[in-house]
């Protein structure tokens, strides 16, 4: 009886290291040659999609954008009344993007959420990445792009006074700061890193290694000065991550339009931007453990069901968002706004509205309560593909449907986007395709920080039940 | 310091390390004689090491100062070129407030970062005492002993489980 026990009691602690990779621990060495061993195994298929994709950036992305500047703005489909098409919509979706990075790696950290620890750095990947394609949509939308420099505000001979109290100086502010602030967060805890594969590589890649490494040794002093930096970056990150989404809004929000003029703007984008950034992630890392050599060691169904029951959450408060601003606008009774919302409804693009909300919240609560599904990497990558659409379509019912009613009939048209489509596909596959090569250099696991969190997890008897216990070690 | 020599003991794990720093105070060396290297962050406590001293918390204050001004600046411009308009402020409040924040945290941010570089010298290409399997986990503990002390010290290390212990000679990383 005591033996059977016994083997009960081990086959538990052996099913709680399967399952937790903050318990099953290998030794740091092994460990840094799976993460470089996954950088540098790279087989046909990863050139071919890359291929494929740098094709697609050229064409649909520098291609298309050459045309238009060669051709004038005319060649898109933005036009009275909605001067605000897909570019703007690329923009918020790609901020959205990008708080996902900062809400994994700032925000968990912060309440020691030790889930976190292998994918941080994949999801502030996310984030650079993200804010370039942001970037990138902003000038598309400019349209003389060559002139970008008139909207610096500095006092000049063409009497442009500078505002800065204009919210498109926010935006300018804004989107830099988050820009600069999460590529700082970024390089910063992959220092340790960038240390580890300059000792275990060679040649070309060495030298830039060493390069970027800084002269990193890992002494008390330097390790004391790096954590002091990054907790001052994971608490003062987290309110400029807010800030941009809500200046989002405001660009929106701080107009008189019907639909727009709503005070719970801020945190409805901001809610709608980490839906659609978690989304992302999972999708990433789901690919990334699918594709990558040794990642599944690292990234396993906890990871999944963690993020997923964040998603699940993220869901419902973005419909609480939804429907109170939604409701507020229905019962104020202006004629406008409720020509506007029956036009959402029952316009000839009604079924973006519906669809909007079948994968935005229907989808994730059908899946996402349960364990199971919201463990299983291609389940999860469904949902938050169909989460990216449904935050896609919310942007784009935003923008240029909501810009359709106005209050003046007589302008009304419906927007027709035109360049701006193989615009949009060639900043998707551009994002891809960064992404992709920055996991043939970057270590996409942050090695340092597996092993301190594998350090501070042990399993502990509590009567008959053996437990996982986290010590406190900051 | 020429009549002391580095010596790099490589231990395999913290608690021998920790050890290791103990028998080295009580060989007559200080505190300042030592320094750990590691492939992750140890606490000083975790060593019974003194606390390490980091500027990065200040330069980050002062960062943060320095964006705020700058936002002063801006926020106070118009009065450089005053353009009256109908009903509204010279200077409107919450607008400033917006300007004012982000340039604060971006002052604070960018100098927290130049503090870790500042702080540790970084970036830093001379030849450094280092060996690679400290960032295979291996601790070290790279110390100053006296010269023809060397055999003593070694045995120490050894004794309290040094996997090696050897003359640090500065090389390139």
């Amino acid at each position: 009886m005591a033996e059977m026990t016994a083997n009960l009691e081990r086959s538990h602690e052996e099913h709680l290291r399967e399952q937790h990779l903050m318990l099953d621990p290998k030794p740091r060495g092994e460990m840094n040659a799976m993460v470089m061993e996954a950088m540098h195994t790279t087989s046909w298929k990863f050139w071919v999609v890359a291929v494929i994709l740098g094709a697609i950036v050229l064409v649909g992305l520098f291609g298309s954008w050459g045309y238009m500047i060669a051709e004038g703005l005319g060649v898109a489909g933005v036009n009275r009344p909605s001067y605000w098409g897909i570019f703007l919509v690329n923009t918020v979706f790609w901020i959205g993007i990008s708080h996902a990075g900062t809400f994994i790696s700032a925000i968990l950290r912060v309440f020691k959420a030790e889930f976190r620890r292998p994918f941080t750095r994949a999801a502030e990947l996310m984030t650079t990445f993200g804010l370039v394609q942001a970037g990138f949509s902003i000038f598309m939308h400019m349209g003389r792009v060559w002139l970008a420099y008139w909207l610096f505000p500095y006092p000049n001979q063409r009497q442009l006074w500078p505002n800065f109290h204009s919210p498109l100086s926010w935006d300018l502010l804004a989107i830099t700061t988050y820009l600069l602030a999460s590529t700082m967060y970024l390089f910063l805890p992959l220092i340790p890193d960038l240390a580890m594969a300059r000792d275990r590589s060679e040649g070309w890649r060495k030298n830039i290694y060493k390069v970027l490494a800084l002269g990193f040794r890992g002494t008390e002093g330097e390790w004391t000065h790096l954590r002091n930096a990054m907790n001052i970056f994971a608490f003062a990150i987290i309110p400029v991550m807010f800030s941009v989404h809500t200046i989002v809004s405001w660009d929106f929000a701080a107009a008189t339009r019907p639909g727009w003029n709503s005070t719970i703007f801020g945190p409805y984008f901001v809610v709608g931007a980490l839906h659609s950034g978690m989304g992302a992630v999972i999708m990433v890392l789901a690919v990334v453990r699918g594709t990558m050599k040794n990642m599944k060691y690292f990234i396993r169904p906890e990871h999944f069901d963690a993020i997923g029951k964040l998603m699940l959450i993220i869901s419902m408060t973005w419909a609480y968002f939804f429907f109170n601003d939604y409701i507020v606008q229905w019962y104020g009774g202006d004629k406008w706004t409720k020509t506007l919302l029956h036009w959402h409804e029952a316009g000839p693009l009604g079924w973006m509205w519906f669809l909007m909300l079948i994968v935005n919240v229907a989808i994730p609560w059908l899946v996402l309560w349960n364990k199971k599904w919201r463990s299983t990497p291609w389940i999860v990558f469904v949902v938050g593909l169909l989460i990216n659409v449904g935050m896609y379509i919310e942007r784009y019912i935003i923008v240029p449907i909501s810009l359709t009613i106005n209050r003046q009939p007589f302008t009304w048209r419906l927007y027709q986007p035109g360049i701006e489509i193989p615009l949009s596909i060639g900043t998707l596959a551009f994002f891809i395709l960064l992404y992709m090569l920055a996991s043939k250099f970057v270590p996409l696991v942050p090695v340092w920080e597996v092993e301190e969190g594998q350090m501070a997890h042990s399993v502990k008897k509590f009567g008959r039940e053996t437990v996982v216990t986290v010590s406190e070690l900051e | 310091m020429a009549d002391t020599v580095s010596l790099l003991a490589v231990f395999p794990d913290l608690e021998p390390a920790a050890n290791a720093i103990d028998k080295l105070r009580s060989l007559g060396l200080s505190d300042g004689q030592m320094n750990v290297i590691s492939g992750i962050p140890i606490t000083e406590a975790m060593l019974g090491r003194p606390r390490q001293w980091t500027n990065v918390p200040r330069l980050a204050l002062g960062g943060a100062a320095g964006g705020f001004l700058v936002g002063l600046f801006l926020i106070f411009t118009p009065i450089l070129y005053f353009v009256p308009v109908g009903g509204q402020p010279q200077i409107p409040g919450p607008p400033s407030v917006v300007v004012l924040f982000e340039l604060t945290m971006l002052g604070l941010l960018i100098s927290t970062f130049l503090g870790v570089f500042l702080d540790s010298t970084f970036p830093s290409y001379r030849p450094m005492e280092y060996v690679p399997e400290i960032s295979d986990g291996k601790i070290a503990v790279l110390f100053h002993c006296p010269q023809g002390k060397q055999e003593k010290f070694t045995k120490a290390m050894h004794a309290l489980g040094a996997e090696k212990v050897e003359v640090a000679e500065a090389q390139q990383l």
